[in-house]
C-alpha cells in the first residue's frame, strides 16, 4: 500500500522546490506529512491535500473557471485537517 | 451462498469504497452545489477530488471529466449529443461495431430515426472488428465513430491503437464505450484521439448509479456537445442535477484503487482463469472469443450438448453465471454478440459467461465439472 503521507511529503518538496509552492504554505503541509501519527484517520483529507499540492496554481482564481487548487484551497483542507 | 462469477455484470464494492459512500452519506452530506459553507465546500472538494482520481485513469484533465448516472447514459449523451453539431455541418454518417452494447446500438437506433446513417460494421470469429473496415467505411460526411474498448460478453479488447491511426488527423468524433475496460486496461484507453469515453461505477468495485463521459477537450473546447436534459447548469452545463457526491466520491476511490492495484488484481484473475480455462477444457468447452486479446476476468465458451439456461440452473448453488449481458439476459434474447461473430446458434444456445474479479473466493471447479457433465447423461 502507498503511504499518502509520503507521497504528500514528495509532492509539496516538489512544489516548494521546483514550482510555486510558498514556504509559508509549504511548511504547514510538511508539517502534516511527516506527522502521521497525528493525523491517522485522515487520510481521506491528506489524499485531498496531495491532490490539491499537485495541481498549485498561484493563479488558479485567473480566468473564467477555476480548474487548479490556489492557497486557499490549501489553507482550508489544513483547517480542516485540525478539526 | 453461490460464488459470484457475474462481474461483468456487476462488482463487488471495494470496503474503503463502501466507507467513503457511507462517510459522504451520513456525515459530510452536503450539497457540492451549495460551496457557502463548509458543508457545501467540502462535497465540492470531494467531487474535484474524485474527478481528478477518474481523470488519472485515462491520463486526461480534470476539467474533462462530466460526471454522470452511469455508462449507458454516458453513451447517450456522447451519441445523441452530437445530432445537433452532425445536423449543423451537413455530417450525417455514423459508423459503429455489431457487437457494441444495447447502450450504444439504441441511441444509434434513435440517431438513424433522427435521419442520420448508421453503418454498422461487422466482426471476425475472433471477436474483434477489423481495422480496415472502418477506414473503408469513412466518408466525407462522418460525424462519429463509436467503438467499445472491451466487449461485454467475450472480454475481448478491440483495436483501438489501431483506429487511432485511422482517424489520426480526420475531422471525425469518435466515442468509446469503456465501461467494460475501464480501470482494467490502461494502454489503449489512454489515447489522446479518443474524443468521449463512457465509463461506469459499478463495473470498477464502485457504487451503481454512477459514471462518467470523459470529454477530451481540443484547442481547449470540449467537442460540440448538447445536454439531453436542463436545469441547473452543473457538470458545465452537460449534465444539470445536484451531484450525488456519495457515489461520485466512492466512484473516484475505486478509479483510484484501479490505478493502485492494477497489477495485483491482473495476476489473482490470470490465475483464476487458469483454473477455469483447465475445467471447461476438460469438458470439451469451446472458447468463444480470441484468447490472446481477452482480459484475464473473463470466460465465453460454448459446451457442447449443454444448454446454457440448463447449466446456469444445475449450477445456480455452486457458481453464479449468466449466458450474456446483463441487460439482455432478462429477455432471453440469443447474444447478438455471439452472432455476429458468426458462433452457430446452436453453439449461441450453449454459452455460458464467467467473469470473476481479484476478491472471488475459490471455486470447487471438480463439482463444477460433475454438475455439467451430468446434464449430458
Amino acid at each position: 500500500m502507498i503511504d499518502i503521507f509520503k507521497e504528500l511529503e514528495e509532492v509539496t518538496v516538489e512544489q516548494y522546490e521546483h514550482q510555486d509552492l510558498p514556504k509559508w504554505l509549504a511548511d504547514p503541509v510538511l508539517k502534516v506529512a511527516r506527522s502521521p501519527e497525528l493525523y491517522q484517520g485522515k487520510e481521506y483529507l491528506v489524499e485531498i491535500l496531495a491532490a490539491q499540492v499537485r495541481e498549485y496554481d498561484v493563479y488558479a482564481e485567473a480566468g473564467c473557471c477555476k480548474w487548479a487548487y490556489d492557497h486557499e484551497d490549501i489553507k482550508r483542507t489544513l483547517r480542516w485537517l485540525e478539526e | 451462498m453461490a460464488i459470484y462469477l457475474d462481474c461483468n455484470a456487476t462488482t463487488p464494492v471495494e470496503p474503503s469504497v463502501r466507507a467513503v459512500v457511507m462517510r459522504f452519506l451520513e456525515k459530510d452530506f452536503g450539497n457540492a452545489a451549495s460551496p457557502i459553507h463548509d458543508y457545501g465546500v467540502f462535497a465540492l472538494a470531494a467531487v474535484e477530488h474524485a474527478r481528478g482520481q477518474v481523470a488519472e485513469v485515462v491520463k486526461a484533465r480534470r476539467d474533462e471529466v462530466v460526471f454522470t448516472s452511469g455508462a449507458t447514459e454516458s453513451n447517450n449523451m456522447a451519441i445523441l449529443g452530437l445530432a445537433e453539431e452532425g445536423i449543423r455541418s451537413g455530417r450525417r454518417h455514423l459508423i459503429t461495431t455489431a457487437i457494441e452494447h444495447k447502450a450504444v446500438l439504441e441511441p444509434c437506433e434513435e440517431m438513424a430515426r433522427l435521419g442520420f446513417e448508421v453503418q454498422i460494421l461487422p466482426v471476425g470469429a475472433d471477436g474483434r472488428f477489423e481495422p480496415q473496415r472502418l477506414a473503408d467505411a469513412l466518408r466525407p460526411d462522418t460525424l462519429m465513430v463509436s467503438t467499445m474498448q472491451v466487449n461485454n460478453e467475450t472480454g475481448v479488447l478491440q483495436p483501438l491503437t489501431e483506429v487511432a491511426e485511422i482517424l489520426a488527423n480526420r475531422d471525425i468524433w469518435w466515442h468509446v464505450d469503456a465501461a467494460q475496460g475501464f480501470g482494467k486496461e490502461f494502454e489503449q484507453i489512454r489515447h489522446p484521439r479518443i474524443d468521449l469515453t463512457s465509463i461506469s461505477g459499478h463495473k470498477i468495485y464502485g457504487p451503481k448509479g454512477v459514471g462518467a463521459l470523459v470529454a477530451r477537450k481540443q484547442d481547449r473546447q470540449f467537442p460540440p456537445l448538447r445536454p439531453l436534459m436542463f436545469g441547473g447548469g452543473q457538470e458545465q452545463g452537460l449534465r444539470p442535477g445536484t451531484l450525488p457526491v456519495h457515489i461520485i466520491a466512492g466512484l473516484g476511490e475505486a478509479a483510484k484503487l484501479a490505478v493502485r492495484n492494477n497489477c495485483e488484481r491482473t495476476e489473482k484473475c490470470r490465475a483464476f482463469r487458469a483454473q477455469a480455462l483447465a475445467a471447461f477444457s476438460a469438458l470439451g468447452a469451446q472458447r468463444n472469443g480470441a484468447e490472446n486479446y481477452t482480459l484475464p476476468h473473463v470466460l465465453n465458451v460454448s459446451l457442447p450438448g449443454i444448454n446454457s439456461d440448463l447449466a446456469i440452473k444445475a449450477l445456480k448453488n455452486v457458481i453464479a453465471i449468466s449466458s450474456t449481458s446483463a441487460c439482455t439476459s432478462h429477455t432471453h434474447t440469443p447474444s447478438h454478440v455471439l452472432a455476429a461473430m458468426g458462433v452457430s446458434p446452436e453453439k449461441v444456445e450453449q454459452s455460458i459467461r464467467l467473469s470473476w474479479c481479484h476478491m472471488t473466493p475459490s471455486v470447487d471447479w471438480s463439482e463444477v465439472e460433475n454438475i455439467l457433465r451430468s446434464l449430458r447423461r
